[in-house]
């Protein structure tokens, strides 16, 4: 198990050396080439103990508050503006024995739905894959909250802002190596980060190779999300919240639902019309009898 | 100084609004008032958790008020068009009233969801700056902007005659006021004789008809828009938003224009009677339509797998009292044969209560609207209430007893009376 780690980080390591003399030759094209690559978090629920040690980081690189009690293993957390990611046990409904602990955090959907509909595009898709908001901006609508799938955002009612994991956008950038706080922070590799590709590699291959691990959640769901997930069974039976196998609130799906409006629109004006010209004698009467 | 204007009070109130009754029932709304003042100071001082429903239910009666009073700012403007952009003159009665009616519903509608923001401020300033064209509700704040813009114009080109009229029969500051007011200059000006003109007021009446309608669409297509959330996802609500609108303009203005001649103890015109009588007609047409509307969202709620649980909540969950009794008997059915009699007898009383009952039934409506599309998909085993938070109650019952008490004011000091205007004459 743990040789799959060490190969994802020489990988990382090689790739590294490799960019650095690309980077070297080709300056600050080659920089700007190399960002463009996206990366994503693999969580892999069935290597997870649930030491809560990913909570505790992000809350300590984020400066978020801790709650009491809440670090307690088996505590049940649900995400606020405070946790951005939580650690939760869940049954999986087709065999009670089987527990295992969901680390659980924004997706990060590659088409965001959360983006798309926050009227003043405080939320933004990095090229590098993170889903941020920018909290300088919001408005704090809750708009996103409504839009998002997995119902992720949400609301600090002291800032009046809305917050959530940003997949640690001030830290990927330093050296281009740092990995987010929470993949930091876990003592038995459950949370790793890379390409986007070599995650997507790397969890078909524990799915195909390893025992537990039966079901890869972001792959099609809300289509595609960079955060990917092994479950042990089906998020449905794990009583995760499920997300519609496809892009959540297409540009186009939105245009057809407003344009039947508009059809109803241009119905009323003609109602109102066929009122006015079907009425018109009554008109006529009323007024000459107030003339 | 105190003397003076209680003078000119003196001149412009009649009897019911020196009585006692008057006096008391401005003081209720302006209680309301400060008490609103008093939660919405507290969301400030500490946090804006005071207004908390559930940490999954985040839009509740803040988003369901302004839904509630920007949807009648629609209805009415659509009412009050039929008069001078459709040309239907019987209807320019109810013009400046409709219109008044329209430009305050709007405004406590944004007070009402500017309270709900976390920061409304940047709202305006952003949505300038950095548009998503893609949001539904980027395209609603701008449309209303628009819309208020015209609509206000709309009210003063209205008015401006009457204002005139009174500028010249008051004396002293009164006098100074509504010269301004009407800006009674102009009238010399080569602008002064375009003002007259009742082109100008169609044009800035379909301006504001146009953009009321498309800023309403966007409303609509805000909660259609979102996947996530069955029951409003789809296309039905852009466009049922639009009959509800026109069904709440007529019962806003019956209710509220029969209600003031009542409390004011006026006779009513004789030509304004027989348009009442009409308006309510085509209310009882218009709800019996939506209650058409309503039988095919819940029958093809039924059918559509992701949307049956939501549905149920109406049916036999904890919505069906605001449901059956509100939304259908309250809301729709009853009022449609109270108006049917009413009309029969000319009874003005019962298309006064009938409205009225339209009212209520469409707020309650609109609150189970908002609030129960939100308990699916998250919360699994339902909420221990879904009443509204007493917070919340304080605060939008300040923002009705400010549109009440704006309307009160507006019905003693401007011209709101069902009189033909000076365009057409
Ligand atoms: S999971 Fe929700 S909040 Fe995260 S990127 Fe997707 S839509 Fe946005
Ligand atoms: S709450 Fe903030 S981030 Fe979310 S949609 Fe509104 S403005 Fe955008
Ligand atoms: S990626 Fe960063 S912000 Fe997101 S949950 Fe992990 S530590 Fe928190």
């Amino acid at each position: 198990m743990n040789m799959a780690v060490t190969n994802i980080g020489r990988r990382r390591f090689l790739k590294m050396l490799g960019s650095a003399s690309v980077y070297a030759t080709l300056g600050a094209a080659g920089v700007a080439g190399a960002q463009t690559q996206r990366y994503g978090k693999l969580v892999d629920t069935t290597r997870c103990i649930g030491c809560k040690r990913c909570m505790s980081a992000c809350k300590r690189w984020n400066k978020l508050e801790v709650e009491r009690d809440e670090m307690v293993t088996d505590r049940e957390t649900d995400l606020s503006a405070q946790n951005w990611v939580v650690v939760n046990l869940r049954a999986d409904a087709k065999n009670r024995e089987e527990r295992t602990y969901e680390h659980w955090a924004c997706q990060h959907c590659i088409q965001p739905a959360c983006a798309g509909v926050c009227p003043v595009r405080a939320i933004i898709k990095l090229p590098r894959g993170n889903v941020v908001v920018n909290e300088k901006k919001c408005i704090g609508c809750r708009y996103c909250y409504q839009a998002c799938p997995y119902k992720v955002p949400r609301f600090d009612f002291v800032k009046r802002v809305t917050r959530k994991c940003h997949l640690c956008y001030d830290r990927i950038p330093l050296l281009n190596y740092m990995k987010p706080a929470c993949v930091a922070a876990c003592p038995v590799e459950a949370l790793s980060f890379d390409y986007k590709h070599e995650i997507i590699l790397e969890a078909k291959r524990r799915v195909s190779k390893e025992k537990n691990a039966r079901y890869i959640l972001g792959l099609k769901e809300a289509g595609g999300t960079d955060m990917l997930t092994i479950l042990p069974a089906r998020p449905q039976d794990l009583g995760l919240v499920v997300a519609p196998r496809k892009v959540v609130n297409q540009n186009l799906d939105k245009l057809r639902i407003t344009g039947a409006g508009f059809m109803g629109v241009s119905g009323l004006a003609g109602l109102m019309y066929t009122y006015a010209t079907l009425t018109q004698g009554k008109n006529k009467r009323d007024h000459d009898q107030s003339d | 100084m105190i003397n003076q204007i209680k003078k000119h009070l003196d001149l412009i109130l009649n009897d019911m609004e020196r009585s006692p009754a008057f006096y008391i029932w401005v003081s209720i709304l302006l209680s309301m008032v400060a008490v609103a003042g008093y939660a919405l100071l507290l969301s400030l001082i500490y946090s804006l958790e005071i207004f908390e429903f559930s940490i999954h239910v985040i839009w509740v009666t803040m988003v369901s008020n302004y839904v509630f009073l920007v949807v009648s700012s629609t209805g009415l403007c659509i009412v009050t068009s039929l008069g001078h952009v459709f040309g239907m003159q019987r209807y320019e009665l109810v013009a400046k009233r409709g219109v008044f009616l329209a430009l305050i519903t709007i405004i406590f509608g944004m007070i009402s969801i500017g309270a709900h923001l976390g920061h409304p401020e940047r709202a305006m300033v952003f949505n300038a700056l950095t548009p998503n064209f893609y949001s539904a509700m980027w395209w609603m704040g701008t449309l209303y902007t628009f819309y208020i813009v015209f609509i206000s114009v709309e009210y003063w080109l209205l008015a401006r005659d009457e204002l005139k009229k009174r500028a010249e029969q008051a004396e002293g500051v009164e006098r100074t006021i509504f010269g301004y007011l009407a800006l009674k200059k102009l009238d010399d000006s080569r602008l002064g004789a375009v003002l007259k003109d009742h082109k100008l007021l169609q044009a800035v009446g379909a301006a504001a008809l146009v953009s009321g309608l498309s800023a309403h669409n966007t409303l609509g297509a805000l909660f259609g828009h979102i996947e996530a959330r069955p029951l409003w996802y789809g296309s039905y609500y852009p466009v049922y938003f639009l009959l509800s609108a026109s069904f709440c303009g007529f019962a806003w203005l019956l209710a509220v224009s029969i209600g003031t001649y009542k409390l004011k103890r006026e006779e009513i015109p004789e030509d304004y009677m027989s348009l009442i009588f009409e308006m309510a007609q085509v209310l009882a047409l218009l709800l019996s339509v939506g209650l058409l509307f309503t039988v095919y969202k819940m029958g093809f709620g039924l059918f559509t797998p992701i949307k049956v649980k939501p549905i149920m909540l109406f049916l036999k969950g904890p919505f069906s009292i605001a449901f059956w009794l509100f939304e259908i008997a309250i809301g729709t059915v009853l009022p449609i044969p109270i108006l049917l009699y009413a009309v029969g007898r000319r009874n003005i009383t019962g298309v006064l209560v009938a409205s009225s009952m339209v009212l209520v039934g469409v707020y309650v409506m609109r609150y189970d609207f908002v609030v129960a599309a939100q308990i699916y998909p998250v919360i699994k085993n339902g909420l221990p209430s879904y009443l509204p938070t007493f917070m919340e109650v304080l605060f939008i019952g300040g923002v009705l007893g400010a549109l009440f008490l704006t309307y009160t004011l507006g019905a003693i000091f401007l011209p709101l009376k069902e009189e033909r205007h000076g365009h057409t004459a």
